[in-house]
């Protein structure tokens, strides 16, 4: 019995440790025909359906400008690329170079995957000329990422609804209570009555005056504008309950319970809570410049401003920089292959525009974004520019390392305010105490 | 006693001798399985274990914390709502899935026609994918354009907000899951009744045996196996359920809103996902997942003890 216990174990041993070895010498192999002058890198990024092909295309340019790089690609939809880029991480076999949401960069960059790029952009790249990079910079001056594109927040407004109500198209000199006054009067009932009339019915809206969504297109451009936000300067303390965070919640609060705002109840009815605007059921929207593709495919007949100011003046506008991040665990040459592409992302005109002829994002490359062949692309001839002239007062949403953690607890409290299961103050402490929690659990070990 | 190991020692030797000769063959032969539970099953065993009492944030190697994973998980209100959501979601389905299981299995144990046509309609809803149907759920459960809003609309009571209320959801999450799941509790009941042998209705009739009597006292006992073993697989799955809930409550794929209204229908499945996947606590997410398999395996022990009391086998 022993004798053939023994046996089975070393049996098994031997094996599992023939398969560890196998696994080994491939990787060994691979490193050592890399060792002349070819480097291989892997290049991850999220599927947006025509994308993909224009991304293949710009990667076989690559190739052909540096022939001693062989990049192979690895892309999946949203959430499934996500989720295998963390097993990856921790398996230390995530891509060399990958295309990282905005909102998770520092997700990476504070948690070590993410490789300090600050020496290579003092290096190789001239500031002024690029949009965003300051969007990745941590509150100790480095850089972990480089814009692929950028998503900023404008004010989406249907010219069709505005004229059919007699009123002014909105411009650079509204304020959010000048935008509410006038949502009232583009809000419509079931019986057809407006939210100015007698006997309107709140309950049975058939044209919002405005959607609104969760935070981008929601609750913090107006939270900001307004003086308030969610997290302090360092991005590690909740600034939450605040006298101007209160004043921004009533204009929501106040907004839904007029039936003039959509509040979270009221997006159930549609498949999707970015429908609204394009479907042409709700008059205005805060929309990053994605937003424009579903209007512009819907066909209603729309133009774009920049967002309201807050009571005192200030200005807002929501950004997201979808950004290159380089893999912190790759070897030095292949981290400096893998610069190369992000070098030849955002410094190539040629690549820069053909991403842009795509309409995804706002052109990362200023030169470019201010072109021709960005404001006045399409059929449909908006004003882009309110786009570039937002960069002025742009910024991200708060976020940091627990990003995706504390908005799950700010949502669920303020959605109970807006659905008016809870006053405005105590929603705000509450928030305030769980999102707290969260921050002190990852920032005060 | 000296005899008495002389007896056995040399039993011992051959037995011994033989088995190493086949033993090399026998492990040989199961060294595949034996590879398998190793590598992905002993090992990630362990290594749950012991993230469980480390943090972990899957990008940094894990840090041994004791009991801390614990000890925050029972003062954690979002975890208390999601074990006590697992459960009601669980009360409520299991019963409801099964009975109604036995019901159309019956209904559909007979010899009419059309009978397959019935049969596969409720097999239906068992191989769509949970995003089909919540298309088909919206076309009832739109707050706006749905059928069951119409209905009460016509009815003169108020609409109501189904996945949007926290009273209602679980109850109307159960409802869907029982439409979709039915069927292929059915379809085991189905072959379980066709084991019942006609002569004991025979038997039932001669005695005097109305309906009600030979399906109280002939059937159920005899399908009381089949009936076990859906009520043991309903509990686990149902335990288990993930997917119905991220789909029909999740904003776009977004699984930090799925849970919601107000962590309503925060189940522990995907507590345990959003905890680990989206954000990063392994260790936590580790914990929580020893704990389901404590209740599942405390659960199925006392199903396997009542057993006892309810099921026959036949002998």
């Amino acid at each position: 019995m022993k004798y053939s216990q023994k046996f089975g174990l070393l049996l098994l041993l031997s094996l599992i440790l023939a398969f560890a070895l196998a696994g080994c010498s491939n990787e060994s192999d691979a490193d050592s025909e890399n060792s002349g002058e070819q480097v291989e890198i892997k290049l991850g990024y999220y599927s947006s359906g025509s994308a993909d092909e224009k991304m293949e295309e710009l990667i076989d340019q690559f190739e052909e400008k540096h022939p001693n790089i062989k990049v192979t690609t690895q892309n999946a939809p949203y959430s499934q690329f996500f989720q295998k880029l963390d097993t990856q991480i921790a398996g230390n076999n995530a891509p060399d170079v990958w295309l990282s949401d905005g909102v998770l960069v520092s997700k990476y960059a504070e948690r070590g995957a993410a490789k300090d790029v600050t020496d290579w952009i003092e290096r190789d790249l001239n500031k002024d000329e690029y949009y965003g990079l300051d969007f990745n910079k941590d509150a100790t001056g480095k850089y972990f990422a480089v814009p692929q594109g950028i998503q900023i927040g404008a004010l989406f407004y249907n010219k069709d609804m505005f004229d059919e109500a007699g009123v002014d198209y909105p411009d650079d000199t509204w304020t959010w209570d000048q935008l509410q006054e006038t949502a009232e009067r583009l809000t419509i009932d079931a019986n057809g009555k407006r939210a100015t009339d007698d006997g309107f019915n709140s309950d049975a809206v058939n044209q919002y005056g405005m959607t609104f969504f969760n935070i981008t297109e929601g609750w913090m451009p107006v939270l900001k504008s307004y003086g308030g936000g969610v997290l302090d300067e360092e991005l590690k303390n909740s600034v939450i309950d605040s006298k101007e965070n209160k004043e921004a919640m009533k204009w929501m609060v106040e907004g839904m319970q007029k039936g003039v705002l959509t509040d979270p109840s009221d997006l159930q009815s549609f498949q999707s809570p970015m429908s609204p605007f394009p479907s042409g059921t709700a008059a205005m929207r805060i929309g990053i410049y994605a937003r424009v593709l579903a209007a512009n495919e819907t066909g209603i007949n729309y133009d774009v401003t920049v967002l309201p100011k807050g009571p005192d003046g200030k200005r807002f506008a929501p950004v997201i920089a979808n950004s290159w991040i380089v893999n912190n665990n790759s070897s030095d040459e292949k981290a400096e292959a893998a610069w190369e592409w992000v070098k030849f992302w955002v410094t190539e005109d040629e690549v820069q525009k053909e991403w842009a002829e795509l309409g995804e994002a706002v052109p990362v490359k200023k030169s470019v974004a201010n072109s021709d062949l960005f404001l006045n692309s399409g059929d449909n001839k908006i004003n882009k520019q309110a786009f570039l002239d937002s960069f002025e007062f742009a910024g991200t949403l708060d976020t940091n390392a627990v990003w995706s953690e504390w908005l799950q607890k700010f949502n669920d409290n303020i959605n109970r305010a807006f659905l008016n299961e809870t006053s405005i103050e105590e929603a705000l402490q509450q928030a305030d105490k769980e999102v707290t929690k969260v921050l002190d659990d990852f920032y005060k070990e | 006693m000296p005899k008495l190991v002389d007896r056995v020692k040399p039993l011992k030797n051959r037995r011994r001798k033989k088995l190493s000769a086949e033993g090399r063959w026998g492990f040989l032969m199961v060294s595949p399985y034996l590879i398998q539970f190793v590598v992905f099953l002993s090992f990630p065993l362990a290594a749950s274990l012991y993230f469980s009492f480390s943090k972990y944030d899957m990008l940094n190697a894990p840090k041994w914390i004791g009991v801390e994973n614990y000890t925050t998980l029972i003062q954690d209100p979002v975890f208390h709502k999601a074990l006590w959501n697992t459960f009601y979601f669980t009360i409520l389905f299991v019963p409801a899935q099964t009975i109604l299981a036995l019901v159309l299995a019956v209904a559909l144990n007979q010899s009419l026609k059309g009978l397959k046509f019935f049969r596969i309609a409720h097999f239906i809803p068992v191989i769509c994918s949970w995003t089909v149907v919540l298309y088909v759920a919206d076309a009832i459960l739109n707050p706006r354009f749905g059928l069951a809003n119409t209905i009460l609309a016509k009815l003169g009571s108020n609409p109501q907000a189904w996945l949007g209320d926290e009273a209602l959801i679980i109850p109307v999450l159960v409802a869907v899951a029982v439409w979709k799941g039915v069927g292929y509790m059915m379809i085991i009941f189905l072959a379980g009744l066709q084991n019942v042998p006609e002569d004991l209705y025979e038997a039932a009739e001669i005695e005097g045996a109305g309906v009600w009597k030979k399906f109280r006292h002939v059937t159920v006992p005899l399908i009381s196996g089949t009936t076990f073993l859906v009520l043991v697989l309903t509990t686990i799955t149902t335990f288990q359920s993930f997917e119905q809930i991220y789909v029909m409550t999740s904003h776009l794929g977004d699984v930090t809103s799925a849970g919601g209204p107000n962590n309503a229908s925060m189940v522990l499945m995907l507590y345990l996902f959003q905890q680990g996947f989206s954000f990063l606590k392994m260790g936590y997410a580790s914990a929580i997942a020893w704990v389901l398999f404590i209740i599942l395996f405390g659960i199925t022990m006392i199903q396997l003890k009542l057993q006892k009391k309810w099921v026959y086998y036949e002998k």
